[in-house]
C-alpha cells in the first residue's frame, strides 16, 4: 500500500513536472536603485508574477559604474539578462557594437503611449532600442534674497539672461551666480544649436561658438560663474553644496536637488523659488538624461515575446507614474506625464512641489544631448572641455584655443569609420 | 651534497604555496597582460595581435604623454619623503613623554582610506577651505588660492597629499631601523667624543642605509604609480593637469573598457618603475656588508 502511494506521488510529479520547467525565466537589471526602491521593485515583480504565473522575474540591482562591466562580460559570456536598464550613450554606443537587440517589433501598440521625444532618443540608424522608463530636466532654483540683493525680481528666460543674471549678482552681492555643467559643454553648444560636428569634421570653432565661450568667459572674469569644480566631470556635488551654503544665486538642477537642499539646507530652502530652465533656441530643456530598458543581445529568440510584454509592463503608464512620484523624476509615457501630481502646483507649494511643475512644463522638450557614434568620444570631448577652460579662465584666446582643439578634434576623426 | 639537495627541496616545498598564489595572483596576470598590450583584445571581438599600435597611440595621446611627465614630477616628492621620514623617525625615537601619540598621530595617515583622506583634503583645499581661511587670518594671500582649481598648483597639491599620506609609512620603517641599531655602537662612540652630529653622519645614516635603498624604492615606485588620490581629489583636472599615467590608464581600462591601451600605458610605467628601481639599487646599494 505504502509502496503504491509513493509511485502514484511519483508519478504525480512526474505529470508536474513538465509545467515547472516551463515557468520563463526574466531577469531584468537596474543601476543603483537599492535600497531606497527596492519595496517598488519588490511590489512590480510581484505583480508581474501574480498576472503571469509562467513568469519568474528575478530582478538585480548594481552600482552605476559597475553595471557597464557586468553587463558586456555576461553577453560575451552568452548569459545576458532578458533586460537592463541604459542610458542613452551607453545604448548608442552597445547599439553600434551589436550588443543589443532593437526591439521595434516588440514595442507593438505601446509605443504610441510613449513621449514621442523620449523614443527618438533611442533610434539609432533607424532602430529603437529600448523602451522609456524615465527622464529628467533641469530647472532653475533661485535664492530669492540673493537675487533681491541684486536687483532681481524673477527667474531668467534664456541663456543670455542666466548670464547677465550672474554678471549682476556677482557685481552686487559679490557671490556666484550660476555654475553651469562646463564639462557638458558639447551639449550646451548642441542645445543653443550649434553644431558640435557636421560631416564628420568638428566645426565648434565657428564666429557662434567663440561668441558663446566669450560670455561665458566674460562671466567668470567677473566671478558670476562658480569656480569650485567647474570644469569636473561632474560638479553637481560642488555646486549644490554652494547653494546650500548661500553661496551661489541660481541652481540649474533637476527637481530631486530641491528634496536634497530642504533636507540639509531648510534655512535655504524657505528662501528658494523655481522657474523652468530656459530652453535653447532648438526649444530643447537643459538636463534633459533618459533611462530605459534596453534587451541585451543573446537573448533567447524565443523569450522575446515574453521580455517584451514584461518591459511593456515595466515601463507602462501605471508604473511610470508610481516610479516617478518616489524619485522625483518625470515619466516618459504620455498619459503618466499628463498626470495632476506633475503639473498641478499645490496652493502652498515649496520649492521642490515647483519644481516638479516646472520640469513638467519642459519635459516634452526633454532630449539627451550627446554627440552619438564616435569612438573615444570622451577623449575628444575632453580636449574641447580644456581648451573651453583654458578660453573661460583667460589663459588663452578663445578663438585660439577652439581652433587648437578642433584640429585635435580633426585629425582623430579622419581616422575613424563613419558609422 | 645529498643533504644539500634535500634542503633546497624542502625550501621549495615551503615556498611553493606562496609561489602558487603569486603565480596565479601576479605573474600571470602581469605576463597575460603583458602580451595583451601587443594585441587589440576586447571582450566583443576577435583578439588579433597589433604588434605596437597601442604603445604608438598612447605616445601620440596628448592625455597619456602629459600624464607621463606628470608621474616623473611626482618623483620630486621621493627625496622630500625620506628626508622627512627618516628626520621624523629620529625625532620620535627618543624617550620623550608622550612620544607613542606622536607616533601613532603620524601613522594615521597610512591606515586611513584613500576616499576620507581626499574628501579631508578636498575640504582643507577648498577655495572655502581651512587652508585659505588660515592663510587669509593670517593675511599671507589677499584672495583664496585656487589649489584644486588652478592648473599651475594642482598637481603641487595632489602631490603633497600623496606625500602627506605616505610620510608616516617610511617613518614607522626608520623607526625599526633605528631602533635595531647596536645601542654599543653609540655609546663607543660617545665615549670616543664623538658629537651627536657626528654620531648621525658616521653610525646611524649608514647603519640605515639598506633601509634608505628599500624606502627610496618603494616610494619612487610610489609616486610612479600615483593615481587613487588624483581620482578622488581632481580627476585629472583642471586642464588636464593632475592627470597621471596610471590613471590614464584606469580611465582608459576601467572606465572606457579600453583595455589594450591601457596594459600599454601600465607596460609603459612599468618600464620606467624598473629602470628607477635598478638605478636606485646601483646607486643606494650598501658598499659593505
Amino acid at each position: 500500500m505504502t509502496i503504491k502511494r509513493l509511485l502514484a506521488v511519483v508519478a504525480c510529479a512526474g505529470l508536474l513536472a513538465p509545467q515547472a520547467w516551463a515557468v520563463e525565466k526574466i531577469e531584468f537589471w537596474t543601476f543603483s536603485m537599492k535600497p531606497k526602491f527596492t519595496p517598488y521593485f519588490n511590489a512590480v515583480v510581484a505583480r508581474y508574477e501574480a498576472q503571469n504565473p509562467d513568469v519568474k522575474i528575478e530582478w538585480i540591482d548594481f552600482p552605476w559604474d559597475v553595471i557597464q562591466t557586468k553587463l558586456v562580460t555576461r553577453i560575451v559570456a552568452g548569459t545576458p539578462p532578458a533586460l537592463v536598464s541604459l542610458n542613452v550613450p551607453w545604448a548608442d554606443e552597445y547599439a553600434r557594437d551589436g550588443l543589443l537587440t532593437p526591439v521595434d517589433a516588440l514595442l507593438g501598440e505601446a509605443r504610441a503611449s510613449y513621449i514621442p521625444s523620449a523614443l527618438a532618443d533611442l533610434r539609432f540608424k533607424g532602430r529603437t532600442y529600448g523602451f522609456p522608463m524615465y527622464s529628467n530636466v533641469a530647472v532653475i532654483a533661485f535664492n530669492t534674497a540673493i537675487f533681491k540683493q541684486a536687483g532681481l525680481t524673477r527667474g531668467p528666460a534664456s541663456l543670455d539672461e542666466q548670464l547677465a543674471f550672474a554678471r549682476q549678482i556677482a557685481q552686487r552681492t559679490g557671490k556666484a551666480g550660476i555654475a553651469p555643467a562646463l564639462s557638458k559643454i558639447d551639449g550646451l553648444f548642441m542645445q543653443q544649436g550649434l553644431a558640435v560636428i557636421t560631416d564628420n569634421r568638428a566645426v565648434f570653432n565657428s564666429p557662434q561658438h567663440v561668441a558663446l565661450v566669450q560670455k561665458l568667459a566674460d562671466t567668470y572674469k567677473v566671478g558670476g560663474l562658480l569656480k569650485e569644480s567647474l570644469f569636473a566631470e561632474d560638479n553637481f556635488p560642488a555646486v549644490i553644496d554652494a547653494y546650500k551654503g548661500g553661496r551661489l544665486g541660481m541652481l540649474l538642477a533637476p527637481p530631486t536637488a530641491m528634496q536634497r537642499i530642504r533636507g540639509d539646507a531648510k534655512d535655504i530652502y524657505a528662501i528658494t523659488d523655481v522657474a523652468p530652465a530656459p530652453l535653447g533656441p532648438t526649444g530643447i530643456a537643459d538636463g534633459g538624461w533618459l533611462v530605459h530598458f534596453a534587451i541585451p543581445k543573446g537573448v533567447p529568440v524565443r523569450l522575446l515575446p515574453s521580455v517584451g510584454k514584461f518591459a511593456r509592463f515595466l515601463t507602462n503608464d501605471d508604473n511610470q507614474l508610481a516610479f516617478a512620484r518616489q524619485a522625483s523624476v518625470f515619466p516618459t509615457t504620455v498619459r503618466a506625464a499628463a498626470d495632476p501630481f506633475f503639473l498641478a502646483t499645490p496652493q502652498n507649494a515649496g520649492a521642490a512641489e515647483k519644481a516638479v511643475a516646472a520640469g513638467a512644463m519642459s519635459m516634452n522638450h526633454s532630449r539627451t544631448l550627446y554627440v552619438a557614434g564616435i569612438d573615444d568620444y570622451d577623449e575628444l570631448r575632453r580636449s574641447l572641455v580644456k581648451a573651453v577652460e583654458a578660453g573661460v579662465t583667460g589663459k588663452q584666446d578663445v578663438k585660439q584655443a577652439l581652433d587648437q582643439a578642433v584640429a585635435i578634434w580633426n585629425r582623430k576623426l579622419a581616422t575613424l569609420p563613419r558609422h | 651534497m645529498k643533504l644539500a639537495h634535500r634542503h633546497t627541496l624542502q625550501a621549495w616545498l615551503f615556498l611553493a604555496p606562496a609561489l602558487l598564489l603569486l603565480a596565479a595572483f601576479s605573474f600571470w596576470p602581469v605576463g597575460y597582460g603583458s602580451v595583451l598590450a601587443f594585441t587589440d583584445y576586447s571582450l566583443i571581438r576577435e583578439t588579433r595581435f597589433v604588434g605596437l599600435d597601442n604603445f604608438r597611440y598612447i605616445f601620440n595621446n596628448e592625455m597619456f604623454v602629459s600624464g607621463l611627465k606628470n608621474s616623473l614630477m611626482f618623483l620630486l616628492m621621493v627625496p622630500f619623503v625620506q628626508v622627512g621620514a627618516i628626520t621624523l623617525a629620529v625625532l620620535v625615537n627618543n624617550r620623550l613623554p608622550g612620544i607613542r601619540l606622536f607616533r601613532a598621530a603620524f601613522y594615521v595617515p597610512v591606515v586611513t582610506t584613500v576616499s576620507v583622506v581626499g574628501i579631508m583634503w578636498g575640504f582643507m583645499f577648498h577655495e572655502q577651505g581651512a587652508l585659505n581661511y588660515v592663510m587669509m587670518t593670517l593675511r599671507l594671500v589677499n584672495a583664496p588660492v585656487g589649489w584644486l582649481s588652478n592648473d599651475s598648483l594642482a598637481l603641487f597639491a595632489v602631490m603633497f597629499v600623496t606625500l602627506w599620506r605616505g610620510l608616516g609609512w617610511y617613518m614607522v620603517m626608520y623607526l625599526a631601523a633605528l631602533q635595531s641599531i647596536p645601542s654599543d655602537m653609540q655609546e663607543a662612540a660617545m665615549l670616543d667624543g664623538a658629537s651627536r652630529w657626528q654620531r648621525f653622519w658616521k653610525i646611524t645614516v649608514p647603519m640605515l642605509r639598506p633601509t634608505i635603498m628599500l624606502c627610496s624604492i618603494l616610494s619612487v615606485l610610489a609616486a610612479l604609480k600615483a593615481y587613487q588620490e588624483v581620482d578622488v581629489l581632481t580627476q585629472g583636472g583642471p586642464m588636464n593637469s593632475t592627470f597621471t599615467a596610471l590613471y590614464y590608464a584606469y580611465d582608459q581600462g576601467l572606465k572606457h573598457l579600453k583595455l589594450p591601451r591601457a596594459l600599454a600605458a601600465s607596460f609603459i610605467v612599468s618600464l620606467f618603475c624598473i629602470g628607477i628601481a635598478l638605478l636606485c639599487l646601483r646607486y643606494l646599494k650598501p658598499k659593505h656588508r
